[in-house]
């Protein structure tokens, strides 16, 4: 053996979320903490790439990447040629605890990113004493829409360059090139629909605004970090929410766009490590 | 080049149009992209003829209310502010202009979409070169 092996592990585990059998893949790396990871929407745990080769996260927190079913190596559950998919607020909720169940989590942290980051509010209202602490990145209880999702899933159209040249104005001008375009063939790659599927939770499923009471932030603490470049989920939109929520605590990070961990990682490691040194101080 | 020398802020519609138009004349990518174009800079137009992935003309209209398959139009300061080595937040995409009320998008929306970053880098050219 010549060339060095990275310390990423994938692994299948099947498990039932609303009553339907999964056979979910995730990667993992690292011992400790379990750091539990939500990608974007239309993509996959492959974002979370670089937190798991970094020694100085993974010498204290096992990094926990899932591609949620129908996305990355995950199929759809039997059925799913019958079928549109639609991710809703209850499904996805019931997919992350399903998740943490069937890897018997104790307490983990978590940490999610755009549909990740609103499922986590989400979270952080219905489950905070399942978790040791909540991230949210690119997170907001609601962002007004931008595009016609109905341009995501047609036939004269190809899904997956139109997908990833939607996004592609979401990476930060700084974000080296490399990272930019491994980001982008990431949407290029998505299943038929996909996208447009998660965006149906993003759009029509989970306006959370006024409805986010009563989070515990001082039982499971609630970091919000939201790049400077994202125009979907705006730094205003974000600082929004952190105000409706006591205790939230908000960080807005330059020369960062909506995929922090993906787009560039060197540059929200120097966000990301002292909220992980918090959490692991706790 | 002189597009690049040229100061990106304060330039006038004429100036934004004329250099945009020398980068688009250099333009292509290897795909089928067929479609006419019409970028508007405050009111300086340029119509782009796309023919199988190549700029084959870039010029002012000829005459008013030029045909065209899909047409933008956002100001000088706008362009001037996306076309920044460095674009500040919210001036460093299409689509973040459109969403701030910078940029209009018109026309049949299909051969945009089918083919949207080609005209994404396309209407970037001109983009100043980071030091």
């Amino acid at each position: 053996m010549k060339a060095a092996l990275e310390p990423i592990v994938g692994r299948y585990v099947s498990f039932d979320i609303a009553g339907r059998r999964c056979r979910v893949y995730f990667e993992e790396a690292g011992e400790g903490i379990p750091l539990v990871c939500l990608h974007t929407a239309g993509a996959d745990g492959r974002q979370y790439r670089h937190m798991m080769c970094d020694p100085e996260i993974t010498s204290r927190y096992r990094v926990i990447a899932l591609d949620l079913p129908w996305h990355g190596k995950s199929y759809p559950p039997e059925g799913w040629q019958d079928e549109e998919y639609r991710l809703s607020t209850d499904l996805y909720v019931e997919t992350v605890m399903a998740f943490c169940h069937a890897l018997a989590l104790d307490r983990p942290a978590l940490i999610g990113c755009s549909i990740g980051g609103r499922i986590v509010l989400q979270l952080a209202h219905l489950h905070s004493r399942n978790f040791r602490a909540l991230i949210g990145v690119e997170a907001a209880d609601h962002q007004a829409p931008w595009y016609d999702t109905s341009w995501l899933h047609r036939g004269d159209v190809h899904g997956g360059e139109v997908c990833a040249a939607l996004v592609s104005g979401l990476v930060a001008p700084q974000s080296p090139a490399v990272h930019r375009h491994e980001t982008l063939w990431q949407y290029m790659q998505g299943g038929p629909g996909v996208f447009r599927g998660d965006l149906h939770f993003y759009r029509v499923d989970s306006d959370l605004r006024g409805r986010l009471d009563g989070i515990r932030t001082d039982l499971c603490p609630l970091y919000l970090l939201t790049g400077e470049y994202d125009f979907s989920c705006t730094p205003e939109d974000t600082l929004r929410t952190a105000a409706s929520i006591p205790g939230a605590q908000v960080t807005i990070m330059r020369e960062l766009g909506h995929f922090p961990m993906s787009e560039n990682p060197e540059q929200f490691r120097g966000y990301l490590l002292p909220v992980l040194d918090a959490i692991a101080r706790q | 080049m002189h597009t690049q020398a040229m100061p990106a802020r304060d330039a006038g519609g004429a100036q934004l149009a004329q250099r945009f138009r020398d980068s688009a004349l250099s333009f292509s990518r290897p795909r089928q992209v067929d479609m006419d174009l019409l970028v508007r800079f405050g009111v300086h137009p340029i119509l782009v003829r796309i023919r199988d992935g190549r700029v084959t003309a870039a010029e002012g209209p000829a005459a008013p209310l030029p045909s065209c398959d899909v047409a933008m139009q956002a100001s000088e300061a706008a362009w001037s502010r996306f076309w920044q080595a460095v674009p500040d937040a919210g001036w460093h995409d299409i689509f973040a202009l459109a969403k701030r009320g910078e940029l209009r998008i018109e026309g049949n929306l299909q051969p945009l979409m089918a083919h949207l970053q080609f005209v994404k880098d396309l209407v970037a050219s001109p983009r100043e070169v980071q030091a």
